[in-house]
């Protein structure tokens, strides 16, 4: 809870600094300092430690999970500041208004981690939402940078009302919202409730990009700006998907049997989609688009199995997934050439960019010894346990990955560089790269460093 | 724990830092640094392997666990190393002679450049580290660490010149001839994981010794896992069928040769059979296969040493003959023979190795002793040297090859009156084919080029000295377990390793053994007398008939290249030209395309109108509404 209020009075801390403080590396400063207090704010919660009482009428519950995600996704924010951040000034003269606008999503990704109303749920996926639409138009004289922010909003728009529709049915079912088990017969297996179930299921697919509800996540994240492309598909994703977990394990946990087989089906349509159209793309950017959607088939796994193993996978995959997918995407930010020609002979002019980027493929691949490989080891081991054809197709489509992914790696090293322009980057920025690198590494090693969070 | 104890694990761990320093440092090192890295850390480990030994011989063991290797479910492996009897005497034979030939190899290979130099006495270091390893391991599977990290040194050392494509071949030969015999150990070290679900020599072999037989352990289980080791063995140890790697191995710097292929890395096979003779004694067919596979192993060998012209080959395959009759006392049961010989014959071989090495460096190359002869004038320590190495693999008493062997040909006796024959039989042999090749050498006159006689000299004191300690160990090294028959309560390494091996069989009279060792010593004599005679002046010669067939090395190669290499390149060119790509690559390929169809045609669902998004999006939301309702229901 602390979080969540520090970081909306930080988004209007941000907001007004731009009149006070010209200097933009005193702005970026201020949010990075702001970041890690609310990380330690954040730790500080799991020892129980508030900043304030307040009643909160049974609405939001921070739970030892919801905690872990903020954590990652604090941290996460962190290292996309450190490696992006100073990217922002690409995109157009706003800088302070960029971050608040962030600063208020993450106070929206709190709300929606920690729900325990669905109307808490619909409140965050607003918060969250309305600031990307911002954010995708945000460079105003790029048409596609409009088009796409147009095409957002008309289509989340759409999505939000299956959300309230679905919030309605529920309504209808048990006459309140609050997201607890409901074991009274009559709810149980109640049409409204059943069609609430559904309606919640593909509003929610749509908000993680989950197939066939996906189709607004290539276009979108093609014409935003990198920088911000970077944040969606990490960020905000992954602290979607920890609602998504919450919201079909707990709440609908009775009706198991009901959504289960759809998710299935959902599970294997994206990972077909995904990998299967991100194996054509020329585009990194957009091949990094049909990816995080490939990366949503797996993450679904999670809600597909109620189980611990799952749980675990989850903040593994979050953790992995983010860093990786921040740390490709801070490096196509400088690139001119956002094709895989543009990686071309990469490792030659900067071999440490070049390492970090490797690893960051392997571990969305998931290879051994990085922290995407155990993800994935968590997910499919948790699918397992329920069918054994979904492990496979899950398996398969992790090999298919392994095509785009390693074409990147292929691209910085064995590839000769035609037009020989030279990449600029700033100093720290390698160092940067290969710490985020590392840590993906370690995740591997180490994964009770993380998973350790959740019990003790 | 004795405080001796506490640092053994440095043993392993100084050839390791050598090995690093020098690997990591090849460019900066000068030879003299690396020298000094290479000999200094091996001596280190020699001083420190004394200490475990004084501590071993007061009648202490200890089996000390590191850290964890392997821990998974039901199975744990730590990384521990065992201290007995066993293991501190082979520490011993593999840090002594190590380090000689260590202090040997900085004068044989002054002419390599500095950072190749470096690299030679880093794989040399890795190569001491990881037979210490094989040596100290608690467990098959540290053990095996070993076992393919020796293989590996075996490799890179054999390929050390690699620009020439002899020893490029031949360290092939030898990697690939030991991988076959490593997969059946492997395959030993699982099946003994599954059935007794530990890997530690002493947890494996009390389960064992408690439920060998029953239905835990079956008669079946012994004799697949002790065939299994055994043929892991073979390979390692290089006897029959997989001995050819041997011979060609001596491609590589002849220090290599005298280390790895004569002392220490192939009595590896030995050391694990020793060491995993608990399930041995449960196993009489092994046993008795052991024991042929050794003897015709030794016989084969002999005959082909009496024919080759090349200095190495000869005592190559003198080695391996060597090997068959350790191989030999193991099958009798005689472990603590078969032990005894591993510590005298590393000594004679290592010194005949490095007297071979020092002969090559005086003629400068030269390695075909037809164009030698009458070197004895001008390398008098070497000849000297050499001589007493000949002596002592001949069994000629007092030296050490006459004890051990005659342990050995006594526990042949007492197994199986034939193999005694043929092994007695062999012994002469050796006695033969090495005077042959001590006088053609040394003796009569010489048969090289005027360059070549011009350029003889004596090695340096560094290849000396060497030969002379060595030398010197030849002699009295078969003292420590001179038969109770001469001398009373002098077969000290009989009582050492009896904890661990069980004692020897004695079951012969005093006058038996006089008997046999009469008959074996004036034999040796004999021979010896008779080669002298023979090969006194050397002309060259035609051989005919059998000769032949020796000096062709029974044509084993030949066999291998038509009965296996022939075959699997016809297999796989088969699976090359045909299976390869009309079967997999067709399949593979139609799996490609087919994928990038289906992206391509997936891929137009993409069309960037919000419309069709919303109608598709639509159109699924209302199956899955219809299907839930109307179906499922």
């Amino acid at each position: 809870m602390n979080a969540l209020f520090v970081s909306a009075i930080l988004g209007v801390l941000l907001m007004l600094s731009s009149l006070f403080i010209k200097d933009r590396n005193y702005i970026h400063a201020l949010a990075l300092a702001g970041l890690a207090v609310l990380f330690a704010i954040n730790l500080a919660e799991f020892d129980g430690w508030l900043l304030f009482e307040m009643d909160l009428s049974g609405m939001l519950r921070f739970d030892r999970y919801a905690l872990v995600m903020n954590a990652i996704g604090l941290a996460s924010f962190f290292f996309y500041l450190l490696l992006s951040g100073s990217a922002m000034e690409k995109v157009g003269p706003h800088h302070a208004d960029y971050l608040a606008l962030l600063f208020f999503i993450c106070a929206g990704l709190f709300m929606v981690t920690g729900f325990e109303s669905l109307l808490i749920l619909f409140l965050g996926i607003e918060v969250v939402s309305i600031p990307l639409y911002i954010l995708t138009g945000s460079d105003k004289r790029n048409l596609k940078s409009n088009e796409a922010a147009l095409k957002y909003f008309l289509l989340g728009s759409f999505s939000t009302g299956l959300l309230l529709l679905g919030i309605a049915f529920f309504y209808g079912a048990r006459g309140n919202f609050m997201a607890t088990v409901s074991v009274d017969p009559t709810v149980v297996g109640s049409s409204l409730q059943l069609a609430a179930v559904l309606l919640l299921l593909f509003a929610m697919s749509f908000k993680v990009s989950v197939a066939p509800f996906h189709f607004w996540t290539p276009d979108v994240y093609d014409g935003a700006p990198t920088v911000f492309t970077s944040f969606m598909a990490t960020i905000v994703k992954v602290a979607l998907f920890a609602a998504f977990v919450r919201l079909f394990e707990d709440t609908f946990s009775l009706q198991f049997s009901l959504w289960q087989p759809w998710v299935a089906g959902f599970v294997v349509v994206t990972l077909l989609i995904g990998n299967l159209t991100a194996v054509f793309q020329q585009s990194v950017k957009r091949m990094l688009a049909y990816s995080s959607i490939a990366q949503a088939g797996f993450m679904l796994l999670a809600v597909y199995t109620i189980n611990g193993d799952s749980k675990e996978g989850l903040l593994l995959y979050a953790a992995s997934y983010s860093l990786a997918t921040i740390g490709i995407f801070a490096v196509l930010v400088y690139l001119q050439d956002h094709t895989f020609e543009g990686f071309n002979g990469l490792a030659k002019k900067q071999p440490i960019v070049a390492a970090s980027l490797v690893i960051f493929s392997l571990s969305l691949a998931g290879i051994p010894l990085t922290g995407g490989f155990l993800a994935k080891l968590f997910m499919i081991k948790a699918a397992l346990a329920y069918q054994p054809w979904l492990a496979i197709v899950s398996v398969v489509m992790a090999v298919v990955s392994v095509f785009y992914y390693f074409r990147l790696i292929q691209a910085m090293y064995f590839r000769k560089d035609a037009q020989s322009i030279s990449i600029e980057f700033p100093k720290s920025f390698p160092i940067g790269l290969l710490v985020t690198a590392l840590i993906v590494v370690l995740l591997g090693i180490f994964p009770e460093a993380i998973l350790g969070l959740l019990y003790f | 724990m004795h405080s001796s104890f506490q640092l053994a694990f440095l043993i392993p761990l100084l050839p390791l830092i050598g090995c690093l320093i020098n690997g990591l440092g090849r460019n900066w090192l000068s030879k003299q640094w690396s020298g000094l890295i290479g000999s200094g850390t091996v001596l280190g480990s020699f001083l420190i392997s004394l200490l475990v030994f004084q501590t071993v011989e007061t009648g202490q063991d200890a089996v000390i666990a590191y850290f964890d290797f392997i821990r998974v479910e039901g199975l744990h492996i730590p990384f521990a190393f065992q201290l007995d009897a066993l293991s501190s005497l082979f520490l011993l034979i593999i840090t002594s002679i190590g380090f000689l030939i260590h202090v040997y190899s900085i004068a044989y290979m002054h002419q390599e450049s500095s950072s190749s130099f470096a690299r030679y006495f880093s794989y040399l270091n890795l190569f001491v580290f990881s037979m210490l390893l094989l040596v100290l391991g608690g467990n098959y599977v540290v053990m095996f660490i070993g076992w393919e990290g020796v293989g590996l040194c075996s490799y890179l050392l054999i390929g050390f010149w690699f620009k020439n494509l002899e020893s490029t071949k031949a360290a092939n030969k030898a990697f690939i001839m030991n991988r076959i015999g490593d997969l059946a150990f492997l395959l030993a070290i699982f099946w003994l994981i599954i059935k007794t679900g530990s890997a530690s020599f002493l947890e494996v072999f009390d389960f064992i010794q408690a439920n060998g037989g029953t239905v835990k352990f079956s008669a079946t289980d012994i004799t697949v896992v002790t065939l299994l080791l055994f043929i892991g063995a073979t390979g390692k140890s290089a006897q029959l069928p997989l001995y050819t790697w041997l011979p060609d191995a001596m491609a590589g710097p002849t220090p290599v040769s005298a280390l790895i292929h004569a002392a220490t890395m192939v009595t590896a096979g030995i050391y694990m059979i020793a060491r995993s003779n608990v399930i041995y004694s449960l196993a009489p067919f092994t046993m008795s296969l052991i024991s042929w596979v050794g003897l015709a192993t030794a016989f084969l060998a002999a005959t082909i040493a009496l024919q080759q012209f090349d200095i190495k080959k000869v005592l190559a395959y003198s080695i391996v003959s060597q090997l068959g009759f350790i191989f030999l006392a193991l099958g009798s049961g005689a472990y603590i023979a078969a032990v005894f010989h591993v510590f005298t014959q590393a000594f004679f071989n290592a010194l005949l190795f490095l007297g071979s090495g020092s002969v090559i460096h005086a003629m400068g190359g030269e390695q075909d002793i037809r164009k030698m002869g009458g070197l004895s004038g001008k390398l008098k320590i070497t000849y000297f040297t050499f001589m007493i190495g000949c002596l002592a693999i001949a069994g000629l008493p007092p030296l050490s090859g006459f004890f051990s062997k005659d342990a050995i040909l006594l526990s042949a006796f007492l197994h199986q009156p034939l193999q005694y024959g043929l092994a007695l039989f062999t012994a002469f042999l050796t006695a033969f084919y090495m005077f042959r090749l001590l006088f053609l050498t040394f003796h009569g006159s010489f048969r090289g080029t005027a360059a070549q006689q011009a350029h003889l000299h004596e090695s340096p004191a560094l290849m000396t000295v060497p030969l002379i300690l060595l030398a010197l160990l030849s002699v009295v090294g078969g003292w420590i377990g001179i038969p109770s028959v001469l001398i009373h309560d002098a077969d000290r390494l009989g009582t050492f390793l009896s904890p661990v091996v069980g004692p020897m069989l004695h079951e012969v009279s005093h006058a038996t053994k006089w008997v046999l060792m009469t008959v074996s010593a004036g034999g040796v004599l004999l021979t010896l007398g008779f080669a002298g005679y023979r090969f006194s002046n050397y002309s060259a010669t035609e051989s005919k008939g059998i000769f032949r067939f020796f000096e062709h090395k029974w044509y084993v190669d030949q066999l291998y290249e038509h009965v296996v290499g022939k075959p699997i390149t016809y297999m796989s060119r088969l699976l090359n030209e045909w299976v390869e790509p009309r079967l997999i690559d067709a399949l593979v390929n139609r799996v490609g395309r087919s994928v990038q169809l289906a992206g391509k045609q997936i891929r137009f669902l993409q069309s960037g109108k919000i419309g069709s998004y919303v109608l598709l999006m639509v159109l699924a939301m209302v199956t899955v509404l219809l299907v839930q309702f109307f179906i499922r229901k």
